[in-house]
């Protein structure tokens, strides 16, 4: 998740607009656990980045919600027994354990709602990240007088995401070329993070001290910053605060409803 | 006032010493150095001298962020860097471009990246500019402005944060490895802008392991031994003094080629690479024949790694064939071609996992023979020199051990042909000699040696053969003893001033 070069709308938007619209889908996301407004939450966050030419990037996340939503469901079929039992993880003619685990309706509604809820925001947060120059973010947390230990923060962790993935990639690429082969399915996978999290990690640690010595050395705690250029808001603010504002009103006419 | 200059002092060491917490020896002992405004100073010393600590020293770093014991005193402008506030403000007066140029990229775009430090001199948004596009210009780097930092080539990143540094305009610059990665005509690039700025007053500190183009343009060399200064005195007469003891034997004295090459094990034909949007190898053929030492060198970005990642399936062709010991490297899956092709990455921090240097070794060997004994190991190891390290944790070793490590590992997998990318970068003269020393045995082994090197006279030493590529194409591909003559005086990326290929064995 980085920033994306390209003239989509959503990078003429002022940063504020699209630091407001992340906000407001998060707090929309909390308001309820219903699956159907939570599933039209996500589905109109995509359908806006689709419309604004940032589909696809938004799309690459899809792979890790589909894990996590998986990660979800068994967490809550094993700690969440509400509703009509749909089955069981174990069979009830296995002996001994059998009918262990029941799946129940509420398990599933509950991981699904979860899921749902985690989708809008990270979309919504991706659309800011990819469409705004790190500077801008920095430029804006300092007007809205964010404390600067805050704003590097943010910044230090923009800046790891695309340095960790390449690493892992270049990594990964590494043990490759000594004919590693984990193999596939989750324990193949579970085998493969071995010999990538450890050179990852030592050498992220090293990286990290050299990058938070440039940060200071480039006066990113002098407060005081001159953008180089100027971000006004435009029409297209204003066309993004009324859709935004749209937005707000079907999705707690539907909670109300 | 500067002894040496009789000008005023910017940088002063007043008898360092400096011990890294948890350690019992010193990394630094009595160090004494001052350096003048508009004054280059040149620091080298083989690896694990002190060269990067001394940089630390010097520019507050070990006062304000390390801990362990330092003693004696540093002044910037007159000033102690205990009195300064923090590095943010240190950072107003002195500059540090760190030898790991990826962790300094913070930025999504070049200009962005550049301009960061700007942005917090409160200076106007026409001399931002002004600066912004000076710098750009004068590091060659104008033309990257909108590509992303993570996706230029190690010599691309290292002029990015060379330039953001230098944007500051500081009136102290220190520079731990400026041009490790970088090609000759950056070089050239980045020594005409020192030479400019020493001559507007901003003094300089650079370490540097090869005696090139930047030891050419100081006004003294300092050589840093085991943490103290060994020696001082004027590049032109050290660079001599080096070429010398570089005829006295300190030099690697590879075997002759055979008489003619033998088969061809790489074949490369009509290759074409593409990734986003960018071509990175335009239509290349090449034949690599088996026992040869081949050097693939070229300017940075010229898609030197690109080729290579081809032969061992890392990359698939957009376009064209690559066959490798008989084998489509196109299609054959990676584990496969990993027996045939080992390939060392340019930095072995990158693989370095397993919790003993002989299970790293191990490693690569059983992922293609399970059952296989200690006996390749143990062989491996004793090829470059590691044996008695084989219980050692790999990344407590030195950069250089740490290289032939990395080459061990590959080694031991026994595959016909060995590419290295870049296999003396960050290594000292003696190091550097070492791995060529293995790399001439492995040939005479029977293994084919493919290096990536941005630097030409490295190939020239050492190589059979060279080939350049420019904008992803071949535009030379030649026999060194008979076709690429280096200058009668060159510095050599090992390090030391040499005469060239004309010392090569004679076949």
């Amino acid at each position: 998740m980085q920033y994306v070069i390209r003239e989509s709308v959503f990078h003429r938007l002022h940063p504020l607009t699209k630091l407001i619209f992340a906000a407001v889908v998060v707090a929309l996301a909390v308001l309820t656990s219903d699956t159907l407004p939570l599933a039209g939450l996500a589905g109109a966050v995509v359908a806006v980045a689709v419309a604004g030419g940032l589909g696809r990037d938004l799309l690459r996340q899809v792979p890790l919600l589909v894990s996590l939503a998986a990660s979800l469901l068994i967490l809550t079929i094993f700690t969440v027994q509400n509703g009509e039992i749909l089955g069981y993880l174990v069979p009830p003619s296995v002996p001994v354990i059998g009918g262990a685990f029941p799946v129940t309706v509420g398990a599933i509604g509950l991981a699904l709602a979860m899921s749902l809820r985690f989708a809008a925001m990270l979309f919504a947060f991706q659309l800011l990240v990819i469409s705004t120059q790190p500077r801008d973010l920095v430029h804006l947390m300092d007007r809205l007088r964010m404390p600067v230990d805050y704003t590097l923060m943010l910044l230090i962790a923009l800046r790891f995401i695309p340095s960790l993935q390449l690493e892992g990639k270049r990594i990964h690429e590494a043990q490759l070329a000594r004919a590693y082969n984990p193999g596939r399915g989750p324990a193949g996978k579970i085998r493969g993070l071995f010999p990538i999290i450890i050179p990852l990690v030592s050498n992220s640690l090293g990286k990290a001290t050299v990058l938070g010595l440039t940060i200071d050395l480039r006066g990113y705690r002098s407060g005081a910053r001159t953008p180089m250029r100027d971000v006004a808001p435009g029409r297209a603010d204003v066309a993004g605060i009324c859709c935004m504002s749209l937005l707000v009103a079907g999705y707690l006419a539907v909670l109300v409803v | 006032m500067s002894p040496e200059t009789g000008r005023e002092t910017a940088l002063s060491l007043r008898d360092i010493s400096y011990t890294y917490p948890g350690s019992e020896t010193p990394a630094l002992s009595g160090i004494s150095l001052a350096i003048a405004k508009g004054e280059i100073v040149f620091v080298t010393g083989p690896t694990g001298a002190g060269k990067t600590t001394l940089c630390l020293a010097a520019s507050g770093i070990l006062h304000h962020e390390y801990g362990g014991t330092l003693r004696g005193a540093i002044t910037l402008l007159g000033r102690n860097v205990r009195d300064y506030r923090n590095m943010g403000e240190i950072g107003r007066h002195l500059g540090v471009v760190f030898d790991d140029a990826d962790a300094q990229l913070i930025f999504t775009t070049v200009e962005e990246e550049v301009a960061s430090g700007l942005e917090n001199l409160g200076l106007s948004r026409e001399e931002m500019q002004r600066r912004l596009h000076e710098v750009m210009e004068a590091t060659g780097i104008a033309d990257l402005a909108d590509r992303a930092p993570h996706t230029l080539s190690g010599g691309q990143k290292q002029r990015v944060a060379i330039a953001a540094t230098i944007a500051l305009g500081t009136k102290i610059l220190i520079l731990d490895e400026p041009t490790a990665e970088l090609d000759t005509e950056a070089t050239a690039a980045v020594s005409a802008l020192l030479q400019r700025l020493s001559g507007e007053g901003t003094a300089v500190l650079i370490v540097e392991q090869k005696l090139g183009e930047l030891a050419a343009i100081a006004d003294r060399m300092v050589v840093v031994e085991d943490g103290a200064i060994a020696r001082v005195g004027s590049p032109a007469e050290m660079m001599q003094e080096s070429v010398q003891e570089q005829l006295a034997g300190g030099r690697a004295r590879l075997p002759a080629p055979a008489a003619s090459p033998g088969v061809p094990v790489i074949s490369v034909r009509g290759l074409v690479h593409r990734y986003d949007g960018v071509t990175a190898i335009r239509g290349l053929d090449l034949d690599v024949a088996s026992g040869e030492i081949v050097a693939v060198a070229g300017e940075n970005g010229s898609g030197k790694t690109t080729l290579v990642k081809h032969f061992n399936g890392l990359l698939r062709p957009t376009e064209g064939s690559v066959t490798v010991d008989g084998l489509d490297a196109a299609t054959v899956p990676i584990a496969e071609l990993a027996r045939h092709v080992g390939l060392v990455f340019q930095n072995p921090d990158t693989m370095l996992f397993a919790e003993t240097v002989a299970d790293e070794v191990a490693f690569g060997l059983k992922n293609i023979d399970p059952g296989a004994s200690e006996e390749p190991v143990d062989a491996a190891l004793r090829e470059v020199g590691l044996l008695h390290r084989k219980t050692a944790y790999p990344r407590s070793l030195s950069r250089g051990e740490r290289q032939r490590l990395a080459i061990a590992c590959v080694i031991a997998m026994k595959p016909k042909v060995i590419v290295l990318d870049e296999p003396t970068t960050g290594l000292d003269a003696r190091e550097s000699v070492g791995v060529m020393e293995i790399l001439g045995r492995l040939r005479q082994d029977g293994h084919t040696i493919v290096m990536v090197t941005h630097d030409m006279r490295l190939g020239a030493e050492y190589a059979d053969r060279i080939v350049r590529m420019e904008q992803g194409r071949v535009i030379r591909d030649s026999r060194t003893y008979e076709e690429e003559p280096c200058p009668r005086l060159c510095s050599t990326s090992s390090g030391r001033a040499s005469f060239t290929a004309s010392t090569r064995s004679p076949n």
